[in-house]
């Protein structure tokens, strides 16, 4: 690794990549008051505003022109699931589109790649590799009849159930199932490393996007808490003018502009030089998942016990920090991977 | 957005193989060895050497004493300095303050200067902060009174790095004390070899020497005033918003600006940890490279680092100094006591690069002031939350107080 290497350093975004990023803000700010959200809980899942955002080309644009799709990029893709963060939509988006991209590259049945195109199909993907008739926690699982799942015996298997398993609550109040891999129908799609690199592939897919929502949640997090620390007075002054409170939120700041640069930056080497820096999308994941944690913890406590409430929008994000984050499963092995990739490189 | 690597034209690559082959006749091992002894951040022969190509100031035209380098060559130049650790600070602190000179100094003391600044032998240091002072910059005590055509200068300065291999202080004086804390100020450039400047070195942990600067009676000429008297707030805001905020405009530059230097010393620990990692066996003869505790919490390290180089601005350079920091010591606890051993001595990591970066490391959360001060300005001027109004903020600096 050449770390003296003459690259670009340019974050900036394009004319195409703002309409993507104005269009869906939007769309999301309009369509998703928080009163929504708390009225999709606790499936998490609002069937009406999923078809107006299939509607609005989410479901297509990710997809290679060859399945009907717009060849849109991670970073477009990062650009959307940024909005959708930031309002917490509950809508099935992050595992639906990185799923029908893997179905897609596997040559997955047309009429289901059709049917998820369309958005009438919820697909997703088993974030860990199937060990035999265990059965694993699947987002979005329980809106979605299909399951794309990797097992180093079987390979890359598409499972299909009758109906979507059972939801199951939960802190994130999202779609969450548990995958049974014995039910249903199993149609195999690749085997061998093919079906591992796929796997790997759209796991960091899933890992890339959820990071690029947690940036939005991020960033509503903040938001709220600079609000409130402008107007709330303690002892005859803003609480926001106290170092106690303008520190820890510029910590925050600080952390959500390098989380959204370290998100399109792997995104960008995922889009254009895949392969040279893998770990990147592992990287953006737990650095986003550590700064929403942070964020959701800190702004919803700088708004006091008020921040504790229910009531509270606050309370949406902080519940979905984790709800979103801790799907991933336990953030070791993505940090041995990283470190593994240095070692590689020294 | 782009992160490709930059294509070069052929006069590109021929710039890169000239600055190689000359960074290998200037840069040597003395240098280095130099640089380890004294922490002057400064070794004259580079300094005259790179000026003598116009490369202390690359972007100025070739007849002004630059080089009339294109941006790529610029950093292409930048990139090798930094490869080779050749000693910048007074490069740096040099470059700062004649953007200074140039729009606020007498323009026949600026085209004095100017030759002898683009060929190395004329150069600048920071006289920021008071001995009480520290990162508020505007207490100033030191005093300045007229005196006909003179200025008289009596008082002290802290941490003015590289004064004693300097020609000028970039100085702040109070020249009214009856006016408020940031209205008495104005700036001079100050010959260091007037009489009654005493320069006396402090040394930090980190290696570096810094120094304590002196004024007792001091006589200076009106003529090296920069800007209007009682303007000076104005005249140094000048250079601190260029050394804080100077953005890249044209995706070349490191989006981290200041906190890249910082890095740079944090990878260097990280890489020799990974190299470490890789011929270490444990007593039970594990390889340490394949424990995965070990490659968690390295893992967690190497996070810090990439989430540093990409986070922008002043927040790059509170994240890349505090990740750094908290880095460091969790890389000193991963790899245990070797670690701790000091270039030369038997058993030590890659000439103790590792327990070098952590002593260096401290420093970075004051330079160009504490983090404390750059999180007060994020949170005031990016999130827009209400200033705090202290005491301190405007009051009356005079004698005795």
């Amino acid at each position: 690794m050449d770390r003296f290497e003459l690259r670009r350093q340019d974050f900036s975004l394009d004319a195409d990549q703002r309409a993507v990023r104005e269009g869906f803000g939007d769309f999301f700010a309009k369509e998703v008051p928080s009163s929504l959200v708390r009225a999709a809980e606790p499936l998490g899942f609002d069937a009406d505003l999923w078809s107006r955002l299939v509607a609005m080309g989410a479901t297509t644009m990710g997809l290679p022109g060859s399945a009907g799709g717009d060849d849109a990029t991670l970073v477009d893709l990062a650009l959307v699931a940024e909005e959708a963060g930031r309002v917490v939509a509950p809508v099935p988006l992050v595992a639906h589109v990185v799923a029908s991209r893997l179905l897609a590259r596997a040559a997955g049945p047309a009429e289901l790649l059709e049917a998820a195109a369309t958005g009438e199909r919820v697909v997703t993907l088993a974030l860990q590799p199937s060990r035999g008739a265990a059965r694993q926690l699947v987002p979005e699982a329980a809106v979605a009849r299909d399951v794309v799942a990797f097992s180093p015996a079987d390979g890359l298997v598409l499972h299909t159930v009758e109906e979507p398993a059972a939801h199951v609550p939960n802190q994130g109040s999202t779609p969450l199932a548990w995958f049974d891999p014995s039910a249903g129908e199993a149609t195999p799609l690749a085997s061998g490393a093919e079906a591992e690199g796929l796997f790997a592939g759209a796991a960091a897919e899933w890992k890339l996007l959820t990071a690029a929502a947690l940036v939005g949640i991020t960033d509503s997090c903040l938001q709220l808490a600079v609000e409130f620390a402008k107007s709330r007075r303690t002892l005859g002054v803003p609480i926001g003018s106290l170092q106690g409170i303008a520190h820890p939120l510029a910590d925050i700041a600080t952390g959500l502009h390098g989380a959204r640069n370290l998100v399109w930056k792997a995104a960008w080497f995922a889009d254009h030089e895949p392969g040279v820096r893998p770990e990147l999308p592992l990287a953006a994941f737990d650095y986003a998942a550590r700064t929403a944690t942070e964020a959701a913890w800190f702004c919803a406590h700088a708004q006091g016990g008020l921040g504790f409430t229910v009531e509270a929008d606050i309370s949406l994000f902080f519940l979905r920090a984790k709800g979103w984050s801790v799907l991933a499963g336990d953030p070791g092995p993505g940090r041995q991977q990283i470190a593994a990739a240095l070692l590689g490189a020294v | 957005m782009d992160f490709s690597a930059v294509p070069l034209t052929d006069e590109q690559r021929q710039f890169a193989r000239e600055v190689s082959a000359f960074l290998d006749e200037v840069v040597t091992e003395e240098v280095h060895e130099h640089e380890r002894r004294t922490g002057d951040g400064f070794h004259e022969g580079v300094h005259l050497a790179l000026g003598s190509r116009g490369w202390l100031f690359p972007s100025w035209p070739v007849a002004e004493g630059g080089a009339g380098l294109d941006r790529v060559s610029q950093r292409i130049l930048e990139l090798e300095l930094t490869r080779r650790g050749v000693p910048g600070i007074t490069i740096s602190t040099t470059s700062l303050v004649w953007s200074a000179v140039e729009l606020f100094g007498d323009p026949g003391l600026a085209a004095e200067l100017k030759p002898g600044v683009a060929a190395g032998r004329v150069r600048f240091c920071l006289g920021y902060s008071d001995p009480e002072g520290g990162s508020d910059i505007a207490a100033v005590h030191l005093r300045a009174v007229q005196d006909g055509d003179d200025w008289v200068l009596n008082g002290a300065k802290l941490w003015t790095t590289g004064a004693h291999n300097c020609q000028y202080t970039f100085l702040i004086t109070r020249t009214d004390p009856e006016a408020p804390k940031h209205k008495g100020l104005t700036m001079f450039l100050v010959p260091l070899d007037s009489s009654g400047v005493e320069i006396q070195a402090i040394r930090t942990y980190g290696d570096e020497r810094t120094n304590a600067v002196y004024y007792s009676d001091v006589h200076v000429c009106d003529r090296y005033r920069l800007g209007g008297v009682n303007e000076g707030w104005a005249v140094l805001r000048g250079p601190l918003d260029e050394e804080h905020n100077r953005s890249p405009s044209d995706g070349l530059d490191d989006v981290a600006r200041l906190g890249r230097r910082y890095l740079r010393q944090f990878e260097s620990a990280l890489d020799a940890a990974a190299r470490w990692a890789k011929r270490t066996t444990r007593s039970d003869g594990t390889l340490v490279a394949e424990e995965p505790a070990f490659l968690e919490r390295l893992g967690r390290l190497v996070i810090e680092a990439e989430a540093a180089l990409v986070t922008p601005g002043l927040m790059g350079r509170n994240k890349a100094s505090l990740a750094y920091i908290a880095g460091i010591a969790e890389l000193m606890d991963l790899v245990g006591p070797e670690a701790l051993l000091t270039r030369g001595a038997d058993g030590a990591i890659e000439d103790g690069v590792i327990e070098f970066a952590h002593r260096w490391a401290q420093g970075t959360a004051t330079y160009g002031g504490t983090t404390e001060v750059f999180k007060n300005m994020i949170a005031q001027h990016l999130l827009g939350l209400p200033r705090l109004a202290l005491a301190g903020d405007k009051a009356y600096i005079r004698e005795g107080t």
